[in-house]
């Protein structure tokens, strides 16, 4: 693909738009960026899957009082076999059972609750304190810049896993400090790229005109330098959602996480370990709602980017034509 | 004290157990004899596991890979019978010792205190040359159990039980200059003696006790009192200098010892098989092969065949029980005597909730609520477990059955027990904290039980404790306890020996006297009562009188509501399709070595 062929291709259905439409209108970046995601089918097809998710996890009570279990009940008459095995997909539970009887598909609904909480909660919380840390690193430079970006680098090269075990141990498992756990393991990676940005934008004219003007320093941030952050903020906010549902998973998987009571993801596949072998189920189906979320949230991601940074997209197709030309 | 083997590691393997299908997979005490067929000699006999913590003393060595071990090169006055009964597995008789001594026969006095004991002729050593076995290997064995290097496992059992002891232990025990000087302690144990420990004669053998002791002979038949040859005085005790001069007494020798890699062990040209009732001498060679910690990897090599014959310490994968019991795998064997594993030990000293678990009306309440069927599930089920409703578990000395808290079907009754809170006092209910391991089925059996008291209106925060830690570091420090930072767990317990063992059940987790950091009776249960009971029982003059004391102090156990016992939990253990006539021998939690053969050689 050439270089002209992409832009033909990224600016022609605009163009047919603009003739159906009559009179030329003014098109504001987030607009342009809203059409070229429409047009991405994989994306749509994310952000379905992420809202049916979202309307999963709110009507989850529904689901769990139509199918007839709480999440937590062990049904000993028909969850569970004489011989203490799961039951598989049946009638009474339709995704099956895990080893104390407790019905999967409920378990995974709740477990949607629990995921994209953490997810989206942690990743929030991680964003904000990303940016601030990042934005005053970047642009006040000098000391601050020294000690904020050497405390990110520290917080980069904690050995993540083993210092969330010794936390869960210290003070107790729970979903709070779970989100706190991921959060503190996620911001520094934020603040780094944003450090790299403001550096970049405090250079920039319009900054200069406006320190001119007699704007002040958190005035400068706030109207300036953050608003020019979003599309590349709103892009790491969706890679890290995903990243962050796994590591709940993880930490629950391995016993750091929540209550093994809560049903999570994590906690599931960790009870599957056990019964896996006879009971395909128990790992299937956590398996496949972590799977189906990160993906749908990773691919989501993706096309955000791709709209929101056009130029990403050709310089990469560019260079890579460039690349097979050599060939 | 009951040291490692009743606590974390033996506990710690039997978390992982189960979860089994049980379609089938062979008897109590291992598949029937007669598709055995006759015993063949020869092959090599491979055992696989972690191993890593090697101690192949017999005085000092205390755990249940070494009691397997021993099982083939070392010798004591009783030693347990290979059966497929497990009471009978769990009963001593004579080894080196002629016969039984009894008050009936004289061999123990009237008055309980003085056992005079006949030992077998012609028992060698593999020494060169051949020597033969006396009375004094024996002395030298309770001489050696004081030794500063490497003393016995459990001198509870012994120090305090026999005339003398304690004061020829003391000054020794204290001596730390004695701890690398293999000459020093030699000199201290030939120019001391034990006054209560007598060889009459070259065949003849006195014990002089402080107290009446109907367990004596089965202190006698642990590893601990394996007689000890003099060459054992050139080696610094306990050290891998001496482990690698070890002189046997059984059918096998260790011929090569590579520390915590591998034993490798041949046999024995000076062993008779007419001077040993106990043991055989089928296979031609034992090959233990450590360092492989996975019950997974083992299972595999198990199956496969060729690798490994028997897991040195692996448990059977939970995953692996029910895929082998669904194909009904005659190589997979259910072994008792059952133990009761895991139990809810409540916190007697927990200021928690206006001090509910002082309330003997909710312990009680809490007894009703539990459902014991759901919870053997977690464990396999029937085919492995049965509910358990006493402290005592079935084939061991003073069991009777009776409930005193029966529901129906043993499946809890949450009406009884909300019932009894109100009585005592909680109409709406309670919050209690549940400490569980985080390991193998302790999550399960937690859940489970939390989901039976829930229903009951009792909520319960978990408390997750590392596996490492949760004896030692946690349910063991008396400060925790007393802080309320726990006020249910459910730990596990395995007897250092079956059949007549009160000494290593009911007493070390329900004696309330001395309580202290590293107690085993968690919650700190302490009834005057109980206490007097178990006094008695432990000083009673036979077996039968003892029976009749622990029975008793069970019920005053259940009585007050201590514990609530969940199961009787039999071993599933698993041996390659080669190994034939395989028995359990209960006190190593292990097939008896010396008794089984291998096809096809």
């Amino acid at each position: 693909m050439s270089l002209t062929d992409l832009e033909a291709d990224a600016s022609l259905p605009a163009a047919e738009e603009v003739a159906a439409a009559g009179p030329i209108q003014g098109r504001s970046p987030w607009q342009l960026a809203w059409a070229r995601l429409r047009r991405d089918k994989a994306a749509m097809i994310s952000l379905a899957i992420i809202v049916l998710l979202i309307v999963m996890a709110l009507i989850a009570p529904l689901i769990s009082k139509w199918i007839g279990y709480a999440p937590a009940f062990g049904d000993r008459k028909l969850g569970i076999t004489e011989d203490g095995l799961p039951v598989g997909l049946n009638g009474h539970h339709p995704l099956g059972t895990d080893r104390l009887g407790r019905d999967l598909l409920v378990r995974a609904v709740y477990g949607a609750r629990i995921s994209l909480i953490v997810g989206l909660v942690s990743t929030a919380l991680a964003t904000i304190l990303g940016v601030v840390v990042g934005a005053m690193a970047g642009y006040f430079g000098g000391v601050i810049d020294t000690v904020l970006a050497r405390f990110m680098d520290v917080t980069l090269s904690f050995p993540y896993l083993l210092f969330a075990i010794a936390l869960a141990a210290a003070f107790g498992a729970s979903t709070p400090l779970t989100v706190l756990v991921i959060t503190f393991f996620s911001w520094a990676s934020i603040g780094r790229i944003v450090r790299g940005q403001v550096i970049s934008i405090k250079q920039r004219e319009f900054v200069e005109a406006a320190r001119s003007l007699g704007a002040g320093n958190i005035r400068i941030i706030f109207i300036d330098v953050i608003p020019n952050l979003l599309a590349p903020l709103i892009v790491l906010a969706t890679m890290t959602i995903p990243v962050a549902i796994v590591f709940e998973s993880t930490l629950s998987f391995l016993g750091a996480g929540i209550d093994p009571r809560t049903p999570s993801w994590g906690n599931m596949l960790s009870d599957a370990t056990e019964t896996y072998q006879v009971a395909w189920w128990t790992l299937v189906v956590p398996a496949a709602f972590l799977l189906i979320t990160t993906l749908a949230f990773n691919i989501l991601g993706d096309a955000v980017r791709d709209a929101l940074d056009p130029r990403s997209e050709r310089l990469f197709a560019a260079q890579k034509a460039g690349r097979k030309k050599k060939k | 004290m009951i040291g490692r083997k009743s606590g974390l590691t033996a506990a710690a393997a039997i978390g992982t157990l189960a979860l089994g299908l049980a379609a089938c997979g062979g008897g109590s005490g291992g598949s029937s004899g007669s598709d055995d067929g006759k015993p063949k000699k020869g092959g090599i006999l491979k055992v696989v596991g972690a191993g890593g913590q090697d101690n192949l003393d017999p005085t000092s060595a205390y755990s249940t890979v070494s009691s397997a071990l021993q099982r083939t090169y070392s010798r004591q006055l009783f030693a347990y019978p290979a059966s497929k009964d497990p009471k009978a597995a769990s009963t001593p008789v004579p080894d080196v010792a002629a016969s039984m001594p009894t008050l009936d026969n004289g061999g123990i006095s009237k008055d309980g205190l003085t056992y005079k004991i006949q030992l077998r002729h012609g028992v060698m050593w593999n020494s060169s040359p051949a020597r033969e076995m006396v009375a004094g290997d024996f002395v030298r064995a309770f001489k050696h159990m004081c030794n500063p290097a490497s003393p016995v496992g459990a001198p509870n059992y012994y120090v305090p039980n026999i005339k003398g002891m304690q004061s020829y232990c003391d000054p020794f025990l204290k001596d730390k200059k004695l701890q690398q000087d293999a000459k020093g302690i030699a000199d201290y144990e030939n120019g001391h003696e034990i006054s209560g420990v007598k060889a009459l004669d070259n065949y003849t053998i006195q014990f002089d006790l402080t107290k009446p002791a109907s367990d004596f002979i089965s202190l006698l038949a642990m590893t601990f009192a394996s007689a000890v040859p003099v060459e054992y005085y050139q080696y610094i005790p306990g050290s891998v200098n001496q482990f690698k001069h070890l002189v046997s007494a059984g059918p096998y020798q260790i011929t090569s010892y590579d520390p915590n890699k591998s034993i490798t062990m041949d046999k024995n040209p000076n062993w008779k098989a007419d001077t040993d009732p106990l043991r055989h001498q089928y296979v031609d060679k034992i090959q233990v092969t450590e360092g492989q910690g996975s019950p997974e990897a083992v299972q595999q090599q198990l199956e496969g065949g060729t690798s490994a014959d028997i897991s040195l310490d692996q448990p059977v994968p939970a995953s692996a029980l029910g895929r082998l019991a669904a194909k009904n795998d005659p190589n997979l064997t259910v072994n008792g005597p059952p133990i009761s594993n895991p139990y809810l030990v409540f916190n007697l000293k927990s200021p928690n909730e206006k001090k509910a678990m002082q309330n003997l009306k909710v312990r009680q309440a809490i007894e009703y609520a539990i459902n014991k069927v759901a919870l053997a599930k977690v464990y396999g089920g029937p085919k492995y477990n049965t509910p358990l409703n006493t402290i005592i578990p079935p084939d061991s000395v003073g069991y009777q059955d009776y409930n005193l808290y029966p529901t129906n079907g043993s499946q809890g009754d949450a009406n009884k027990c909300k019932q009894l809170l109100s009585e005592a006092g909680y109409p709406n209910g309670l919050k209690i904290k549940a400490a569980y391991r985080q390991a193998g089925n302790h999550p399960a059996i937690f859940q489970s039980y939390a989901q039976d008291l829930q229903a009951c209106g009792i909520t319960v925060t978990g408390v997750p404790v590392p596996q490492a830690d949760f004896y030692s570091q946690f349910l063991q420090k008396t400060d925790n306890t007393i802080a309320g930072k726990w006020d249910v767990a459910a730990p596990g317990w395995v007897p250092d020996w079956f059949g007549n063992n009160g000494r290593s059940v009911v007493s070390p987790l329900f004696d309330g006297r001395n309580w202290a950091d590293g107690t085993s009776n968690y919650g700190g249960y302490d009834s005057p009562v109980t206490n007097g009971l178990i006094d008695k029982a432990l000083e009673a003059k036979t077996v039968d009188e003892a029976a009749n004391f622990w029975h008793q102090a069970d019920q005053q156990i259940m009585k007050d509501a201590a514990i609530v016992p969940f199961m009787a939990q039999k071993t599933p253990w698993y041996h390659s399709s080669k190994v034939k006539g395989a028995t359990w021998l209960p006190i190593a939690q292990q097939f008896d070595f010396t008794n089984l053969w291998l096809s096809g050689s």
